[in-house]
Protein backbone atom coordinates (compact mmCIF):
# COMPACT_ATOMS: atom_id res chain seq x y z
CA UNK A 1 0.00 0.00 0.00
CA UNK A 2 1.61 3.32 -0.98
CA UNK A 3 2.24 5.76 1.69
CA UNK A 4 -0.06 8.87 1.74
CA UNK A 5 2.31 11.99 1.59
CA UNK A 6 2.81 14.03 4.90
CA UNK A 7 2.16 17.07 5.33
CA UNK A 8 5.13 19.45 5.72
CA UNK A 9 8.08 17.04 3.45
CA UNK A 10 8.95 19.80 1.19
CA UNK A 11 11.78 21.65 2.11
CA UNK A 12 10.99 24.99 4.01
CA UNK A 13 12.37 28.18 3.80
CA UNK A 14 11.41 30.35 6.70
CA UNK A 15 12.67 33.95 7.03
CA UNK A 16 15.99 34.72 8.83
CA UNK A 17 14.01 36.95 10.73
CA UNK A 18 11.19 34.40 12.26
CA UNK A 19 14.18 31.84 12.66
CA UNK A 20 15.95 34.83 14.57
CA UNK A 21 12.86 35.76 16.52
CA UNK A 22 12.76 31.78 17.72
CA UNK A 23 16.40 31.67 18.69
CA UNK A 24 15.88 34.90 21.13
CA UNK A 25 12.57 33.57 22.19
CA UNK A 26 13.67 30.14 23.46
CA UNK A 27 16.45 32.20 25.17
CA UNK A 28 14.05 34.56 26.75
CA UNK A 29 11.72 31.60 28.39
CA UNK A 30 14.71 30.30 29.52
CA UNK A 31 16.03 33.43 31.44
CA UNK A 32 12.31 33.10 32.75
CA UNK A 33 12.37 29.60 33.52
CA UNK A 34 15.34 30.36 36.00
CA UNK A 35 13.98 32.02 38.26
CA UNK A 36 11.23 29.43 39.46
CA UNK A 37 13.44 26.67 40.07
CA UNK A 38 14.72 25.44 43.83
CA UNK A 39 15.39 29.35 44.24
CA UNK A 40 11.66 29.46 45.21
CA UNK A 41 12.45 27.64 49.10
CA UNK A 42 15.06 30.50 49.24
CA UNK A 43 12.52 33.15 48.77
CA UNK A 44 9.96 31.95 50.50
CA UNK A 45 12.20 31.66 53.67
CA UNK A 46 13.22 35.37 53.68
CA UNK A 47 9.89 35.65 53.41
CA UNK A 48 9.76 34.34 56.79
CA UNK A 49 7.16 31.46 55.39
CA UNK A 50 7.41 27.87 57.58
CA UNK A 51 8.53 24.74 56.27
CA UNK A 52 5.49 23.19 55.52
CA UNK A 53 4.27 25.94 53.98
CA UNK A 54 6.95 25.93 51.66
CA UNK A 55 6.62 22.23 51.41
CA UNK A 56 3.03 22.83 50.49
CA UNK A 57 3.48 25.47 47.63
CA UNK A 58 5.89 22.86 46.16
CA UNK A 59 3.91 19.49 46.23
CA UNK A 60 1.20 21.62 44.85
CA UNK A 61 2.95 23.08 41.67
CA UNK A 62 4.91 19.86 41.20
CA UNK A 63 1.32 18.06 41.40
CA UNK A 64 -0.02 20.80 38.77
CA UNK A 65 2.50 20.35 36.73
CA UNK A 66 2.54 16.66 36.73
CA UNK A 67 -1.07 16.08 35.56
CA UNK A 68 -1.40 19.16 33.18
CA UNK A 69 1.33 17.89 30.79
CA UNK A 70 -1.32 16.16 29.21
CA UNK A 71 -3.89 18.42 28.91
CA UNK A 72 -1.47 21.51 28.15
CA UNK A 73 0.05 19.30 25.27
CA UNK A 74 -3.54 19.04 24.20
CA UNK A 75 -4.09 22.35 24.16
CA UNK A 76 -1.47 23.51 21.73
CA UNK A 77 -2.36 20.53 19.44
CA UNK A 78 -5.68 21.80 19.42
CA UNK A 79 -4.77 25.98 18.99
CA UNK A 80 -4.87 27.02 15.48
CA UNK A 81 -2.08 29.63 15.93
CA UNK A 82 0.39 28.56 18.23
CA UNK A 83 2.40 32.12 18.52
CA UNK A 84 -1.01 33.29 20.29
CA UNK A 85 -0.60 30.32 23.07
CA UNK A 86 3.03 30.80 23.67
CA UNK A 87 2.19 34.78 24.43
CA UNK A 88 -0.53 34.05 26.84
CA UNK A 89 1.74 31.59 28.48
CA UNK A 90 4.15 33.93 28.89
CA UNK A 91 1.97 36.87 30.11
CA UNK A 92 0.34 34.33 32.51
CA UNK A 93 4.10 33.30 34.09
CA UNK A 94 5.03 37.24 33.99
CA UNK A 95 2.20 37.61 36.45
CA UNK A 96 3.24 34.52 38.61
CA UNK A 97 6.39 35.97 39.35
CA UNK A 98 4.82 40.00 39.65
CA UNK A 99 2.84 38.15 42.84
CA UNK A 100 5.35 36.16 43.93
CA UNK A 101 7.62 39.69 44.43
CA UNK A 102 5.00 41.82 45.81
CA UNK A 103 2.51 39.60 47.24
CA UNK A 104 4.22 36.67 49.32
CA UNK A 105 1.30 35.51 51.31
CA UNK A 106 0.22 31.94 51.39
CA UNK A 107 -3.30 31.88 48.79
CA UNK A 108 -1.29 34.47 46.74
CA UNK A 109 1.75 32.31 46.21
CA UNK A 110 -0.53 29.34 45.74
CA UNK A 111 -2.36 30.64 43.21
CA UNK A 112 0.93 32.25 41.66
CA UNK A 113 2.24 28.71 41.90
CA UNK A 114 -0.37 26.87 40.06
CA UNK A 115 -0.77 29.35 37.36
CA UNK A 116 3.12 29.22 36.62
CA UNK A 117 2.96 25.71 36.63
CA UNK A 118 -0.05 25.18 34.19
CA UNK A 119 1.55 28.02 31.95
CA UNK A 120 4.83 25.79 31.96
CA UNK A 121 2.66 22.82 31.17
CA UNK A 122 1.58 24.43 27.64
CA UNK A 123 4.44 26.59 27.19
CA UNK A 124 7.24 23.63 26.37
CA UNK A 125 5.15 21.93 24.24
CA UNK A 126 4.43 25.30 21.79
CA UNK A 127 8.20 26.39 21.63
CA UNK A 128 8.85 22.63 19.97
CA UNK A 129 5.56 23.20 17.64
CA UNK A 130 6.92 26.49 16.96
CA UNK A 131 9.59 24.75 15.97
CA UNK A 132 8.02 22.22 13.77
CA UNK A 133 5.66 24.47 12.09
CA UNK A 134 8.51 26.80 11.58
CA UNK A 135 11.07 24.36 9.86
CA UNK A 136 8.58 21.23 9.27
CA UNK A 137 10.06 17.57 9.80
CA UNK A 138 13.57 17.81 7.04
CA UNK A 139 15.36 20.54 9.20
CA UNK A 140 13.83 19.77 12.89
CA UNK A 141 16.71 18.24 13.99
CA UNK A 142 19.10 20.86 13.23
CA UNK A 143 16.96 23.55 15.02
CA UNK A 144 16.12 21.57 18.20
CA UNK A 145 19.71 21.48 18.35
CA UNK A 146 19.99 25.33 18.04
CA UNK A 147 16.69 25.62 20.40
CA UNK A 148 19.13 23.30 23.20
CA UNK A 149 21.88 25.94 22.56
CA UNK A 150 19.92 29.17 23.16
CA UNK A 151 18.12 27.06 25.84
CA UNK A 152 21.43 26.29 27.99
CA UNK A 153 22.96 29.81 27.39
CA UNK A 154 19.68 31.52 28.78
CA UNK A 155 19.93 29.39 31.63
CA UNK A 156 23.61 29.50 32.36
CA UNK A 157 23.53 33.39 32.30
CA UNK A 158 20.55 34.19 34.00
CA UNK A 159 21.52 31.41 36.82
CA UNK A 160 24.50 33.49 36.91
CA UNK A 161 22.76 37.25 36.75
CA UNK A 162 20.25 35.68 39.44
CA UNK A 163 22.88 34.44 41.51
CA UNK A 164 24.49 37.95 41.50
CA UNK A 165 21.27 40.17 42.19
CA UNK A 166 19.94 37.45 45.17
CA UNK A 167 23.75 38.16 46.39
CA UNK A 168 23.55 41.71 45.92
CA UNK A 169 20.41 43.02 46.44
CA UNK A 170 17.35 40.77 47.75
CA UNK A 171 15.79 37.29 46.55
CA UNK A 172 12.86 39.82 46.01
CA UNK A 173 14.59 41.45 42.90
CA UNK A 174 14.56 38.42 40.84
CA UNK A 175 11.46 37.76 40.64
CA UNK A 176 10.78 41.28 39.49
CA UNK A 177 13.54 40.90 36.97
CA UNK A 178 11.98 37.44 35.73
CA UNK A 179 8.64 39.32 35.39
CA UNK A 180 10.08 42.34 33.35
CA UNK A 181 11.78 39.54 30.88
CA UNK A 182 8.16 39.46 29.41
CA UNK A 183 9.48 42.32 27.52
CA UNK A 184 11.73 41.12 25.12
CA UNK A 185 10.16 37.24 25.28
CA UNK A 186 7.00 38.90 23.66
CA UNK A 187 9.35 41.20 21.08
CA UNK A 188 10.96 37.85 19.83
CA UNK A 189 7.81 36.35 19.49
CA UNK A 190 6.25 39.08 17.47
CA UNK A 191 9.25 38.48 15.19
CA UNK A 192 7.91 35.22 13.85
CA UNK A 193 5.99 35.42 11.05
CA UNK A 194 2.92 33.76 12.19
CA UNK A 195 2.08 33.30 8.61
CA UNK A 196 5.24 31.01 7.96
CA UNK A 197 3.63 28.64 10.48
CA UNK A 198 1.53 25.84 9.35
CA UNK A 199 -1.05 25.03 12.31
CA UNK A 200 -1.21 21.07 10.55
CA UNK A 201 2.51 20.60 10.68
CA UNK A 202 2.77 22.24 14.15
CA UNK A 203 0.89 19.67 15.31
CA UNK A 204 2.94 16.47 13.42
CA UNK A 205 1.06 16.46 10.28
CA UNK A 206 -2.46 16.10 9.74
CA UNK A 207 -4.78 13.09 10.75
CA UNK A 208 -5.77 11.42 7.77
CA UNK A 209 -9.65 10.41 7.87
CA UNK A 210 -10.19 7.66 8.75
CA UNK A 211 -7.34 6.87 11.00
CA UNK A 212 -8.81 8.25 13.97
CA UNK A 213 -11.25 5.73 15.68
CA UNK A 214 -14.94 7.02 16.38
CA UNK A 215 -14.80 6.85 20.10
CA UNK A 216 -12.32 8.83 21.55
CA UNK A 217 -10.63 6.98 24.35
CA UNK A 218 -7.11 7.38 24.55
CA UNK A 219 -5.78 9.10 21.32
CA UNK A 220 -4.20 6.13 18.33
CA UNK A 221 -1.13 7.75 19.07
CA UNK A 222 -0.78 6.77 22.60
CA UNK A 223 -0.92 3.25 21.77
CA UNK A 224 1.61 3.19 19.61
CA UNK A 225 4.33 1.06 20.78
CA UNK A 226 7.68 2.92 20.42
CA UNK A 227 6.23 5.40 22.17
CA UNK A 228 5.25 3.62 25.11
CA UNK A 229 8.69 1.85 25.42
CA UNK A 230 10.32 5.50 24.80
CA UNK A 231 7.87 6.90 27.36
CA UNK A 232 9.05 3.93 30.04
CA UNK A 233 13.31 4.22 28.77
CA UNK A 234 12.72 8.36 29.81
CA UNK A 235 10.92 7.66 32.90
CA UNK A 236 14.06 5.57 34.31
CA UNK A 237 16.28 7.75 33.04
CA UNK A 238 14.75 10.76 35.22
CA UNK A 239 14.10 8.12 38.05
CA UNK A 240 18.26 8.27 37.96
CA UNK A 241 19.25 11.65 36.80
CA UNK A 242 17.00 14.31 38.87
CA UNK A 243 18.29 13.35 42.03
CA UNK A 244 21.67 13.69 41.38
CA UNK A 245 23.01 17.17 41.25
CA UNK A 246 21.11 18.08 44.67
CA UNK A 247 22.65 15.11 46.29
CA UNK A 248 26.07 15.67 44.90
CA UNK A 249 25.49 19.47 45.89
CA UNK A 250 24.15 18.84 49.54
CA UNK A 251 27.63 16.43 49.40
CA UNK A 252 29.73 19.65 48.56
CA UNK A 253 28.13 21.82 50.93
CA UNK A 254 29.29 19.01 53.26
CA UNK A 255 32.71 18.95 52.01
CA UNK A 256 34.11 21.97 52.00
CA UNK A 257 32.60 25.38 53.19
CA UNK A 258 34.20 28.57 51.40
CA UNK A 259 34.23 27.57 47.80
CA UNK A 260 30.75 25.68 47.94
CA UNK A 261 28.90 28.12 46.47
CA UNK A 262 31.37 28.73 43.94
CA UNK A 263 31.22 25.06 43.56
CA UNK A 264 27.85 24.25 43.00
CA UNK A 265 27.31 27.13 40.69
CA UNK A 266 30.14 25.55 38.44
CA UNK A 267 28.39 22.24 38.35
CA UNK A 268 25.05 24.11 37.10
CA UNK A 269 26.56 26.14 34.53
CA UNK A 270 29.41 23.63 33.03
CA UNK A 271 26.86 21.65 31.50
CA UNK A 272 25.03 24.27 30.25
CA UNK A 273 28.23 25.14 28.41
CA UNK A 274 28.40 21.74 27.26
CA UNK A 275 25.17 22.22 25.72
CA UNK A 276 25.71 24.89 24.27
CA UNK A 277 28.61 24.10 22.62
CA UNK A 278 27.47 20.85 21.08
CA UNK A 279 23.90 20.91 20.31
CA UNK A 280 23.82 22.10 16.87
CA UNK A 281 26.09 19.33 15.99
CA UNK A 282 23.89 16.78 17.99
CA UNK A 283 20.81 18.19 16.08
CA UNK A 284 22.97 17.50 12.75
CA UNK A 285 24.24 14.01 13.31
CA UNK A 286 20.53 13.11 13.78
CA UNK A 287 20.19 12.86 9.91
CA UNK A 288 23.65 11.70 9.49
CA UNK A 289 23.66 8.62 12.27
CA UNK A 290 20.52 8.26 12.82
CA UNK A 291 18.82 8.55 16.45
CA UNK A 292 19.53 5.37 18.14
CA UNK A 293 23.36 6.02 18.57
CA UNK A 294 23.03 9.38 19.73
CA UNK A 295 20.35 8.43 22.52
CA UNK A 296 22.80 5.56 23.88
CA UNK A 297 25.50 7.75 23.95
CA UNK A 298 22.90 10.23 26.06
CA UNK A 299 21.99 7.09 27.92
CA UNK A 300 25.45 5.55 28.39
CA UNK A 301 26.83 8.78 30.16
CA UNK A 302 24.37 8.81 33.21
CA UNK A 303 25.65 5.41 34.88
CA UNK A 304 29.27 6.94 34.44
CA UNK A 305 28.53 10.28 35.99
CA UNK A 306 27.39 7.82 39.13
CA UNK A 307 30.20 6.11 39.17
CA UNK A 308 32.07 9.09 39.31
CA UNK A 309 30.21 10.64 41.68
CA UNK A 310 30.40 7.84 44.49
CA UNK A 311 34.17 7.27 44.03
CA UNK A 312 35.53 10.93 44.02
CA UNK A 313 35.44 13.27 46.51
CA UNK A 314 37.69 15.89 45.07
CA UNK A 315 35.47 18.78 43.85
CA UNK A 316 37.34 19.65 40.96
CA UNK A 317 36.93 15.91 39.78
CA UNK A 318 33.13 16.50 40.33
CA UNK A 319 32.86 19.91 38.24
CA UNK A 320 34.26 17.79 35.27
CA UNK A 321 31.97 15.00 35.84
CA UNK A 322 29.58 17.69 34.84
CA UNK A 323 30.45 17.61 31.52
CA UNK A 324 28.61 14.13 31.67
CA UNK A 325 25.70 15.80 32.85
CA UNK A 326 25.99 18.08 29.87
CA UNK A 327 26.77 15.39 27.20
CA UNK A 328 23.27 13.75 28.43
CA UNK A 329 21.55 17.37 28.44
CA UNK A 330 22.66 18.26 24.70
CA UNK A 331 21.98 14.53 23.83
CA UNK A 332 18.37 13.95 25.61
CA UNK A 333 17.45 17.90 24.91
CA UNK A 334 17.55 17.26 21.14
CA UNK A 335 16.17 13.93 20.89
CA UNK A 336 13.30 13.74 23.25
CA UNK A 337 11.34 15.94 20.80
CA UNK A 338 12.96 14.58 17.72
CA UNK A 339 12.00 11.28 18.14
CA UNK A 340 8.39 12.65 19.22
CA UNK A 341 8.42 14.46 16.17
CA UNK A 342 9.31 11.16 14.36
CA UNK A 343 6.38 8.66 16.30
CA UNK A 344 3.86 11.34 15.69
CA UNK A 345 4.14 12.11 12.01
CA UNK A 346 0.70 12.36 10.20
CA UNK A 347 -1.22 11.88 13.74
CA UNK A 348 -1.86 15.93 14.41
CA UNK A 349 -0.95 14.76 18.14
CA UNK A 350 2.82 15.81 18.50
CA UNK A 351 2.03 17.98 21.30
CA UNK A 352 0.06 15.85 23.73
CA UNK A 353 2.83 13.40 22.87
CA UNK A 354 5.35 15.89 24.27
CA UNK A 355 3.31 15.86 27.32
CA UNK A 356 3.21 12.47 27.75
CA UNK A 357 6.70 12.41 27.80
CA UNK A 358 6.99 15.18 30.40
CA UNK A 359 4.45 13.43 32.53
CA UNK A 360 6.92 10.44 32.51
CA UNK A 361 9.85 13.18 33.29
CA UNK A 362 8.00 14.71 35.93
CA UNK A 363 7.18 10.91 37.61
CA UNK A 364 10.77 10.20 37.34
CA UNK A 365 11.85 12.90 38.57
CA UNK A 366 9.49 13.02 41.71
CA UNK A 367 10.50 9.81 42.37
CA UNK A 368 14.31 10.28 41.92
CA UNK A 369 14.23 12.54 44.70
CA UNK A 370 12.40 10.54 46.93
CA UNK A 371 14.72 7.45 45.77
CA UNK A 372 17.67 9.54 46.59
CA UNK A 373 17.04 11.10 49.51
CA UNK A 374 16.01 7.47 51.29
CA UNK A 375 19.46 6.00 49.71
CA UNK A 376 21.48 8.62 51.04
CA UNK A 377 19.32 8.66 54.75
CA UNK A 378 20.11 5.30 55.32
CA UNK A 379 23.25 4.01 53.35
CA UNK A 380 25.02 7.11 52.81
CA UNK A 381 25.92 9.37 50.40
CA UNK A 382 28.02 6.92 47.66
CA UNK A 383 25.79 3.73 48.12
CA UNK A 384 22.96 6.37 47.01
CA UNK A 385 24.66 7.32 43.94
CA UNK A 386 25.48 3.58 43.15
CA UNK A 387 21.71 2.76 43.04
CA UNK A 388 21.05 6.06 41.01
CA UNK A 389 23.92 4.42 38.81
CA UNK A 390 22.15 0.97 39.01
CA UNK A 391 18.64 2.72 37.36
CA UNK A 392 20.46 4.28 34.93
CA UNK A 393 22.14 1.22 33.69
CA UNK A 394 18.65 -0.42 33.67
CA UNK A 395 18.07 2.72 31.65
CA UNK A 396 20.27 2.23 29.14
CA UNK A 397 19.46 -1.56 28.74
CA UNK A 398 16.02 -0.43 28.07
CA UNK A 399 16.87 1.66 25.79
CA UNK A 400 19.55 -0.34 24.24
CA UNK A 401 17.54 -3.84 23.90
CA UNK A 402 13.92 -2.18 23.07
CA UNK A 403 13.88 1.61 21.79
CA UNK A 404 13.72 1.07 17.23
CA UNK A 405 15.46 3.57 15.55
CA UNK A 406 12.60 6.08 14.43
CA UNK A 407 14.59 8.38 11.62
CA UNK A 408 12.10 8.07 8.70
CA UNK A 409 13.70 5.97 5.95
CA UNK A 410 14.81 8.95 2.92
CA UNK A 411 12.42 8.73 0.36
CA UNK B 1 -2.38 43.14 13.07
CA UNK B 2 -5.77 41.74 14.70
CA UNK B 3 -3.53 38.84 16.69
CA UNK B 4 -1.28 41.63 18.03
CA UNK B 5 -4.71 43.57 19.45
CA UNK B 6 -6.13 40.54 20.86
CA UNK B 7 -3.16 39.63 22.72
CA UNK B 8 -2.60 42.95 24.17
CA UNK B 9 -6.00 43.38 25.37
CA UNK B 10 -6.21 39.99 26.91
CA UNK B 11 -3.04 40.88 28.65
CA UNK B 12 -4.28 43.90 29.71
CA UNK B 13 -7.11 42.09 31.43
CA UNK B 14 -5.24 38.64 32.61
CA UNK B 15 -3.02 41.11 34.88
CA UNK B 16 -5.68 43.10 36.13
CA UNK B 17 -7.60 40.37 37.16
CA UNK B 18 -4.86 38.86 38.92
CA UNK B 19 -3.74 41.84 40.51
CA UNK B 20 -7.26 42.98 41.90
CA UNK B 21 -7.56 39.77 43.18
CA UNK B 22 -4.23 39.46 45.07
CA UNK B 23 -4.99 42.70 46.59
CA UNK B 24 -8.73 41.75 47.53
CA UNK B 25 -7.42 38.29 48.89
CA UNK B 26 -4.59 40.56 51.17
CA UNK B 27 -6.71 42.37 52.28
CA UNK B 28 -9.64 39.70 53.18
CA UNK B 29 -6.73 37.73 54.97
CA UNK B 30 -5.74 40.62 56.93
CA UNK B 31 -8.81 41.68 57.78
CA UNK B 32 -9.58 38.21 59.24
CA UNK B 33 -6.81 38.14 61.79
CA UNK B 34 -6.90 39.15 65.67
CA UNK B 35 -4.57 41.89 66.76
CA UNK B 36 -1.31 40.45 67.54
CA UNK B 37 -0.69 41.26 71.14
CA UNK B 38 2.36 40.34 73.02
CA UNK B 39 1.84 38.16 76.13
CA UNK B 40 4.20 39.11 79.12
CA UNK B 41 4.24 35.69 80.16
CA UNK B 42 5.94 32.96 79.48
CA UNK B 43 4.66 30.00 77.36
CA UNK B 44 4.00 27.70 80.04
CA UNK B 45 2.22 29.60 82.41
CA UNK B 46 -1.51 30.50 81.77
CA UNK B 47 -1.89 33.00 79.51
CA UNK B 48 -5.74 34.55 78.46
CA UNK B 49 -7.98 32.33 79.89
CA UNK B 50 -10.57 31.39 77.54
CA UNK B 51 -13.64 33.42 76.78
CA UNK B 52 -16.83 31.58 77.22
CA UNK B 53 -19.35 31.59 74.71
CA UNK B 54 -22.07 34.03 74.93
CA UNK B 55 -25.12 32.13 75.39
CA UNK B 56 -28.69 33.89 73.75
CA UNK B 57 -30.87 35.12 76.11
CA UNK B 58 -29.48 34.18 79.49
CA UNK B 59 -27.82 36.89 81.14
CA UNK B 60 -24.26 37.41 81.05
CA UNK B 61 -22.19 35.52 83.25
CA UNK B 62 -19.29 37.62 85.24
CA UNK B 63 -16.76 38.08 82.41
CA UNK B 64 -12.72 37.09 83.05
CA UNK B 65 -10.82 40.01 82.43
CA UNK B 66 -8.88 41.36 79.54
CA UNK B 67 -5.64 39.46 79.09
CA UNK B 68 -3.09 41.85 80.07
CA UNK B 69 -1.58 42.88 76.81
CA UNK B 70 2.55 44.44 76.02
CA UNK B 71 3.31 46.50 73.19
CA UNK B 72 6.41 46.25 72.03
CA UNK B 73 8.18 48.36 69.19
CA UNK B 74 8.89 46.11 66.22
CA UNK B 75 12.73 47.72 66.45
CA UNK B 76 13.31 46.32 69.65
CA UNK B 77 11.77 42.89 68.76
CA UNK B 78 10.72 40.60 65.95
CA UNK B 79 9.98 37.32 64.32
CA UNK B 80 12.81 35.18 64.11
CA UNK B 81 11.98 33.06 60.94
CA UNK B 82 13.81 33.92 58.14
CA UNK B 83 16.48 36.00 59.72
CA UNK B 84 20.02 35.85 58.40
CA UNK B 85 22.87 34.43 60.63
CA UNK B 86 26.67 35.35 60.24
CA UNK B 87 29.57 33.21 61.60
CA UNK B 88 31.77 35.43 64.46
CA UNK B 89 34.04 35.84 61.19
CA UNK B 90 30.99 37.35 59.43
CA UNK B 91 30.38 34.76 56.75
CA UNK B 92 27.28 33.77 55.64
CA UNK B 93 25.65 31.25 57.83
CA UNK B 94 22.18 31.01 56.21
CA UNK B 95 18.69 31.50 57.90
CA UNK B 96 16.98 30.45 60.82
CA UNK B 97 13.88 28.33 59.04
CA UNK B 98 12.84 26.64 62.74
CA UNK B 99 13.43 26.56 66.53
CA UNK B 100 13.25 23.74 68.49
CA UNK B 101 11.93 23.69 72.17
CA UNK B 102 11.30 20.86 74.41
CA UNK B 103 8.72 20.22 76.40
CA UNK B 104 9.41 22.36 79.38
CA UNK B 105 9.20 25.46 77.19
CA UNK B 106 12.72 25.66 76.90
CA UNK B 107 14.18 27.06 73.69
CA UNK B 108 17.05 24.77 73.32
CA UNK B 109 18.13 25.14 69.16
CA UNK B 110 17.67 26.86 65.86
CA UNK B 111 17.23 25.01 62.37
CA UNK B 112 19.35 27.20 59.85
CA UNK B 113 19.32 26.51 56.09
CA UNK B 114 23.14 26.66 55.52
CA UNK B 115 24.44 26.49 52.43
CA UNK B 116 23.57 26.02 48.45
CA UNK B 117 23.05 28.42 45.40
CA UNK B 118 20.14 29.13 44.34
CA UNK B 119 18.71 27.01 46.13
CA UNK B 120 20.46 23.53 45.19
CA UNK B 121 22.57 22.02 47.42
CA UNK B 122 21.36 23.49 50.73
CA UNK B 123 21.50 21.64 54.27
CA UNK B 124 19.29 22.21 57.73
CA UNK B 125 21.31 22.26 60.36
CA UNK B 126 20.62 22.33 63.81
CA UNK B 127 22.68 24.85 66.32
CA UNK B 128 22.60 25.35 69.89
CA UNK B 129 20.35 28.19 70.90
CA UNK B 130 23.29 29.19 73.68
CA UNK B 131 25.39 29.58 70.30
CA UNK B 132 23.50 32.31 68.71
CA UNK B 133 24.30 35.44 70.13
CA UNK B 134 21.64 38.25 69.62
CA UNK B 135 23.34 41.62 69.33
CA UNK B 136 21.51 45.48 69.20
CA UNK B 137 24.79 46.79 68.34
CA UNK B 138 25.00 47.05 64.97
CA UNK B 139 22.18 48.84 62.55
CA UNK B 140 20.54 45.84 61.61
CA UNK B 141 20.33 43.11 64.67
CA UNK B 142 22.40 40.47 63.87
CA UNK B 143 22.10 37.02 65.00
CA UNK B 144 26.11 35.78 65.15
CA UNK B 145 26.35 31.75 65.56
CA UNK B 146 29.77 31.27 67.55
CA UNK B 147 30.42 28.89 64.72
CA UNK B 148 32.62 29.13 61.24
CA UNK B 149 31.73 27.34 58.12
CA UNK B 150 34.01 24.66 58.16
CA UNK B 151 32.61 23.76 61.98
CA UNK B 152 29.02 23.72 60.76
CA UNK B 153 29.54 22.14 57.20
CA UNK B 154 29.56 18.60 58.22
CA UNK B 155 27.15 18.42 60.57
CA UNK B 156 24.33 15.62 59.88
CA UNK B 157 21.28 17.08 59.00
CA UNK B 158 17.92 18.15 60.81
CA UNK B 159 15.34 15.88 59.91
CA UNK B 160 12.15 15.65 61.32
CA UNK B 161 11.17 12.13 63.22
CA UNK B 162 14.83 11.41 64.02
CA UNK B 163 17.15 12.79 67.05
CA UNK B 164 18.14 15.62 66.80
CA UNK B 165 21.58 16.73 66.44
CA UNK B 166 22.53 19.95 67.52
CA UNK B 167 26.17 21.42 66.81
CA UNK B 168 27.90 23.54 69.41
CA UNK B 169 25.99 22.16 72.51
CA UNK B 170 27.94 23.39 75.57
CA UNK B 171 28.58 21.79 78.55
CA UNK B 172 25.10 20.47 80.46
CA UNK B 173 24.06 23.62 82.51
CA UNK B 174 23.60 22.72 86.26
CA UNK B 175 19.44 21.96 86.30
CA UNK B 176 19.83 19.97 84.00
CA UNK B 177 22.17 17.58 85.22
CA UNK B 178 19.91 14.01 85.94
CA UNK B 179 20.67 13.45 89.30
CA UNK B 180 21.82 9.91 90.03
CA UNK B 181 19.73 7.80 91.92
CA UNK B 182 20.83 6.54 95.56
CA UNK B 183 23.64 3.89 95.40
CA UNK B 184 21.63 0.15 96.33
CA UNK B 185 22.58 -0.38 99.99
CA UNK B 186 25.08 -3.21 99.94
Amino acid sequence: MPKPPVAGDAPLAPSRRSLRGLDWFVFCVADIQTGFGPFIAVYLTTQKWTQIDIGLILSVAGLVALVGQIPGGAIVDAARSERVVASLAIVVISISALTYAAFPTFSAVLVAAILHAAASCVLGPAIAALSLGLVGHRAIGERLGRNARFSSIGNGLAAAAMGACGHFFSARAVFVITALLLAPAQLALRNIASGEIDADRAHGGRVEPGVEPKHFHVPVVLQKRPLLIFAGCIMLFHLANAAMLPLMASALTTRSSASATVLIAACIVVPQLVVAGISPWVGRQTGLWGRRPLLIIGFAALPLRALIFAAVSDPRLVVLAQCLDGVTAAALGVLVPLILVDLTRGTGRFNMAQGLIGTMTGIGAAASTSLGGYLTDYFGSPVAFLGLGAVATTALASALIFMPETRPNPD
Amino acid sequence: MHHQRTILVVSVCAISLALIASIATTKFLAAAELPQTNQPHPANAPAATPQPAQQPGTAPAASPPPAAATVLDNREASGILGRAVLSTANENMGRIIDVVVDQNGRVRAAIIDFGGFLGVGSRKIAVDWNALHFSPDKEHNRIILELTRDQVKAAPEYQEGKPIIVLGALAVSPDLQLTTSAMPEK
